[in-house]
């Protein structure tokens, strides 16, 4: 249960690629650590997200809400970053995240992690580098798929 | 008021002025004879021949004639010195009971002034004048008449010998005095109109002082520094220059008093040596002149100084009461008089007009009656003359023409004894005093002790000496320590009874839920009210019953347990499990106390501290040094805030290197120390605290317990079965943490806490403890619509004939509307005056009237 820990699994993030080490620790530090026992809700779907969640341990199942009440659609487990986007802009979530068993998760939030890109210009570089990737990833990924679909 | 400083000296303190004379006359004999035996001694005992000598009868030889001698002198020495004691001492307390004197009656004409007259006032200039201004009036008073008519005396004694030994040689040593009794006074009163004007420029000083201190926001939000700092800074510069214009007046009299005084034994040696040549006069007589001159020097000098200090005194004393002497004060009976006339019947205005002295305030010719018993709105936007209006009404101002009566009694006739227990008047712009919220809520019932302590003993004693000072000094005798709440007036049997109807009120006017959360983190002694802390017990057992059956509960919060480490708490409470009894020691004070130092030496954990600090400092610089002070990181995260972090780093990089010398300091080691103690471990996941030191930590407890809780009231062990007076009420309540690593653990458990607090009746016993709460500085430590509330409530207590209100509650809300309607409700059967700026709000009254620039515009 040490920050060092935490910095590993920060440092796992796609997000967080690129950005140095002492910073990861800082907002490591400013991070809190929560536990969620089993069948506690991390989040709700519609409500404003103000925090990102990475997985320490343990797992989470995704929630979509449907006519016939809310469907499990996914798992995420160990090392992985759920709400992300809602750390960068005011979106809804887009699901419920409930604790499928025992977890261990680190909650970045919003106003914290906005002020560490105040604070550290060239963390938002490495933050837009990697959306600019991840977007040119996605052009392509829908370039191919209409190629495909026209093709086909 | 005494216009002159002497003519206030002798009416209130002539007979003491007459006794210090006396007395003074009393030591000219025996300095007398001090001064003669030295010579007896030297002449008659030692050279003398012819012995024994008969003094009372017995005859003395030669020794024993010595040893009388002698002992006579030591007698008069220890005589002497010891009426001078008795003087000075005599004289310090006449001037201080003068000051007082002096002091409350100006404060006591700052109650008497009209509130118009506060418009041309400002507090910054009152309050030198009462405190520093007048202070050298106290150590002048004593010496008013000693001074001169003992050291004139002396100068005369000492004139007389030498006009004996020859009168042409007396004219030539008075012959300065004629030219420097003229132009010493001349200069004298250029230095007087210097001083005048040097005190106004301070007072000025004062205000603008006391202006910024007030505006500090404003100076801030508009980026007025600069000019503020200019202004101050020009007046500073005009009191240099009035200053410097006083030191040259002041030195130049100096310099033409001793230029004076040597000069004139030029003329001795002129005069005096052609005497002597013509052989007129002995050469012994001269010496004898002369020297009789140079005694004339100091009696002279200190009745100049002293001259020149009335002069200056009584420029202070008149520069200060011509403040308090406006044409249009109060009667002293107005404040003092005790008579309560019954108030009942309709509020009547007769053709009134009134002005506050600027476009706005003033009304003109309001003939209205609203009839006793009912609800009346005023009407008005700011500046109709509404709130003068309601002001007229409650008395607080006077009509320049016409009348304001109730029932048959004219309002201007009555005194504060009437008019302020039988209307409650609450403005739009209330003061909330400095002090608790029980002061602020009984303030209004606090007119004159009512119920004396019983004193006894020592306490008695200093109370009769209290009370005889105030008589000496026209000082009120009201006892401070009475009990002053006027029960009967709040229409209520006791305390308790009070403190429901205050409760009662407080939910009327929507404040008991803010009262509630202060109770809840306030703090109270269990000794005062051994039942609360009882029922405070109860609700926590039950609360730990809960935590223990409720799995979801549990989860959510880390109780004390005496063999368990908190991980939700910082490692001092761990390492002690106790608190300081003192809740006002900091976390950065707890390593410097004696206890702790030494249990931290003996258990060797003050070098893991030490240890656990360090690595805290290093990891805090190496996260936060780049980090900008401003961004709120730094505040919000790391245990050191910007202004200590250079110091830190000092302290880390002294302990890294390794070199004995320079060290680190004690100091040094206490910050370190104090740092550690900060650590939260399930918050700060730093990895500084593993298993086995957990373990130490709780280890340690238990000798912290026996070696030190147990010898000593410095702390206060964290007891299941205990309340603990250094705690809030809500921190006993759950005697654990509420888990910081779980998400909303407090919110929740808040809820869990509040709905059992409920259930056991803990309720009201906790917002009687939140009456206790410190409202800071003028209540700043509560918002502007709790400070309003709390006024109103002050007013409603009174349980007054006639309420009125101004600009209270004139939302349009629902809750504003369901206070009005609370309000009219609990003045059901009195008069009650209602201002407002709506329209609509007014419909809600019995009568309206709506004024428009000062007049009855429409009535309805």
């Amino acid at each position: 249960m040490t920050l060092e820990t935490e910095v590993e699994a920060l440092r796992k993030v796609p997000l967080f690629h690129g950005i140095d080490e002492t910073k990861l620790r800082l907002l490591a530090f400013i991070s809190d650590r929560t536990e969620y026992p089993e069948g506690e809700r991390l989040c709700s779907q519609g409500e404003e997200g103000d925090c990102a969640f990475i997985i320490l341990s343990g797992d989470a199942n995704v929630l979509v809400q449907t006519p016939e009440g809310e469907k499990k659609v996914a798992q995420v487990s160990e090392n992985s970053i759920v709400g992300e986007i809602a750390i960068l802009c005011d979106v809804p979530r887009t699901a419920t995240l409930v604790a499928a068993n025992n977890m261990d998760v680190l909650t970045v939030s919003k106003d914290d992690f906005l002020k560490l890109l105040q604070e550290f210009p060239d963390i938002s570089l490495e933050v837009m580098r990697t959306l600019a990737l991840r977007l040119e990833r996605t052009t392509r990924d829908l370039a191919d798929a209409r190629r495909g679909s026209s093709g086909g | 008021m005494e216009k002159s400083l002497f003519r206030f000296i002798w009416k209130y303190s002539s007979r003491q002025q007459i006794f210090i004379l006396m007395v003074t006359v009393l030591t000219y004999p025996v300095v007398y004879f001090l001064l003669e035996l030295p010579k007896l001694i030297v002449n008659d005992a030692v050279q003398g021949d012819n012995f024994p000598r008969a003094v009372l009868g017995f005859d003395f030889d030669q020794i024993p004639y010595l040893v009388l001698l002698c002992l006579t002198f030591l007698a008069l020495v220890v005589v002497s010195n010891g009426l001078k004691f008795y003087l000075n001492v005599y004289k310090g307390r006449l001037g201080e009971r003068m000051l007082r004197r002096l002091r409350f009656e100006l404060f006591q004409r700052v109650l008497r002034f009209r509130l118009p007259h506060f418009r041309k006032v400002s507090s910054g200039e009152i309050i030198p004048m009462i405190t520093s201004e007048v202070e050298d009036v106290g150590g002048y008073i004593g010496e008013a008449f000693a001074l001169p008519a003992y050291q004139g005396g002396m100068l005369i004694v000492q004139l007389g010998f030498i006009f004996m030994q020859d009168p042409l040689l007396g004219l030539a040593a008075i012959s300065s005095y004629p030219i420097q009794g003229y132009i010493i006074p001349m200069l004298q009163k250029k230095v007087i109109l210097l001083s005048r004007k040097r005190v106004k420029n301070v007072r000025l000083i004062a205000d603008k002082v006391g202006e910024s201190i007030t505006g500090v926001a404003e100076i801030h939000a508009n980026d007025a520094a600069a000019w503020h700092s200019a202004d101050l800074s020009d007046r500073l510069y005009e009191n240099f220059k009035i200053r410097y214009e006083i030191f040259n007046r002041k030195f130049l009299i100096k310099f033409l008093n001793n230029f004076m005084n040597q000069l004139t034994p030029f003329f001795f040696y002129l005069i005096g040596g052609y005497l002597v040549i013509q052989g007129n006069l002995s050469i012994g007589a001269l010496l004898a002149v002369i020297a009789a001159y140079k005694d004339l020097a100091g009696p002279w000098k200190l009745l100049l100084s002293f001259y020149q200090m009335t002069a200056d005194v009584s420029v202070k004393y008149q520069t200060v009461v011509e403040n308090f002497d406006p044409p249009d004060i109060y009667d002293t009976e107005r404040l003092t008089d005790d008579d309560q006339v019954e108030l009942s019947g309709d509020v009547k205005f007769e053709s009134v007009s009134f002005s506050g002295g600027a476009a706005g305030q003033e009304v003109m010719d309001i003939s209205l009656t609203v009839p006793a018993n009912s609800t009346c709105a005023i009407v008005g936007p700011d500046g109709s003359g509404r709130s003068e209006v309601l002001q007229l009404a409650a008395g607080l101002v006077s009509a320049s023409s016409g009348k304001v009566s109730i029932g048959e009694h004219d309002l201007d006739k009555l005194t504060d004894s009437t008019l302020g227990r039988e209307i409650a008047y609450v403005g739009g712009a209330v003061h909330v005093w400095t002090g608790t919220i029980r002061d602020n809520l009984y303030y209004g019932l606090r007119h004159r002790p009512l119920v004396p302590p019983e004193r006894e003993g020592e306490d008695l004693k200093n109370y009769k000496r209290r009370v005889n000072e105030a008589n000496q000094t026209r000082n009120p005798v009201y006892d401070l320590a009475a009990d002053w709440d006027d029960l009967s007036a709040a229409g209520v049997d006791d305390e308790e009874q009070l403190d429901a109807k205050a409760l009662q009120l407080l939910e009327a006017v929507k404040l008991d839920k803010d009262i509630y959360r202060l109770g809840l983190q306030s703090r109270f002694d269990p000794s005062m009210n051994d039942a609360f802390a009882d029922k405070i017990l109860n609700v926590r057992k039950n609360l730990a019953g809960r935590i223990a059956s409720e799995p979801a509960l549990g989860g959510l919060v880390e109780l004390w347990h005496k063999d368990r480490f908190n991980a939700s708490a910082s490692l001092a409470d761990n390492l002690f499990f106790a608190v300081p009894s003192d809740p006002d020691i900091t976390m950065d004070e707890v390593p410097d106390l004696e206890e702790v130092k030494s249990f931290l030496a003996d258990t060797g954990f003050d070098v893991k501290l030490q240890q656990i600090g360090l690595k805290i400092a290093e990891t805090m610089l190496e996260l936060f040094s780049n980090v900008s002070g401003d961004s709120g990181l730094l505040g919000s995260y790391s245990f050191i805030n910007q202004d200590d972090l250079p110091e830190f780093e000092r302290i880390v990089r002294i302990a890294k290197s390794g070199h004995q010398r320079p060290g680190l300091t004690e100091a040094d080691k206490s910050r370190l120390t104090g740092l550690a103690f900060k650590l939260v471990p399930a918050r700060h996941r730093l990895g500084v605290m593993d298993d086995s030191l957990k373990d130490e930590v709780v280890a340690a407890r238990k000798r912290f317990l026996e070696g030190v809780v147990k010898n000593s009231d410095g702390f206060v062990a964290f007891d299941p079965d205990v309340y603990l007076p250094p705690l809030t009420i809500e921190d006993n309540l759950l005697f654990g943490r509420a888990r910081v690593d779980r998400r909303d653990a407090r919110r929740r458990i808040d809820d869990v806490i509040r709905a059992i607090v409920e259930e056991t009746g803990l309720r009201h016993p906790i917002i009687y403890a939140g009456f206790g709460y410190h409202v800071g500085v003028s209540g700043s430590r509560l918002s502007a619509g709790q400070r309003r509330r709390i006024a109103l409530v002050r007013g409603l207590l009174k349980n007054a004939k006639i309420t009125i209100l101004d600009d209270i509650a004139t939302g349009m809300t629902d809750d504003d509307k369901e206070l009005r309607s609370g309000l009219r409700g609990i003045l059901a059967g009195k008069t009650f005056l209602f201002g407002t700026s709506n329209m609509d709000i007014a419909g809600e009254f019995e009568k309206r009237f709506v004024l428009d620039q000062g007049r009855i515009a429409d009535k309805g």
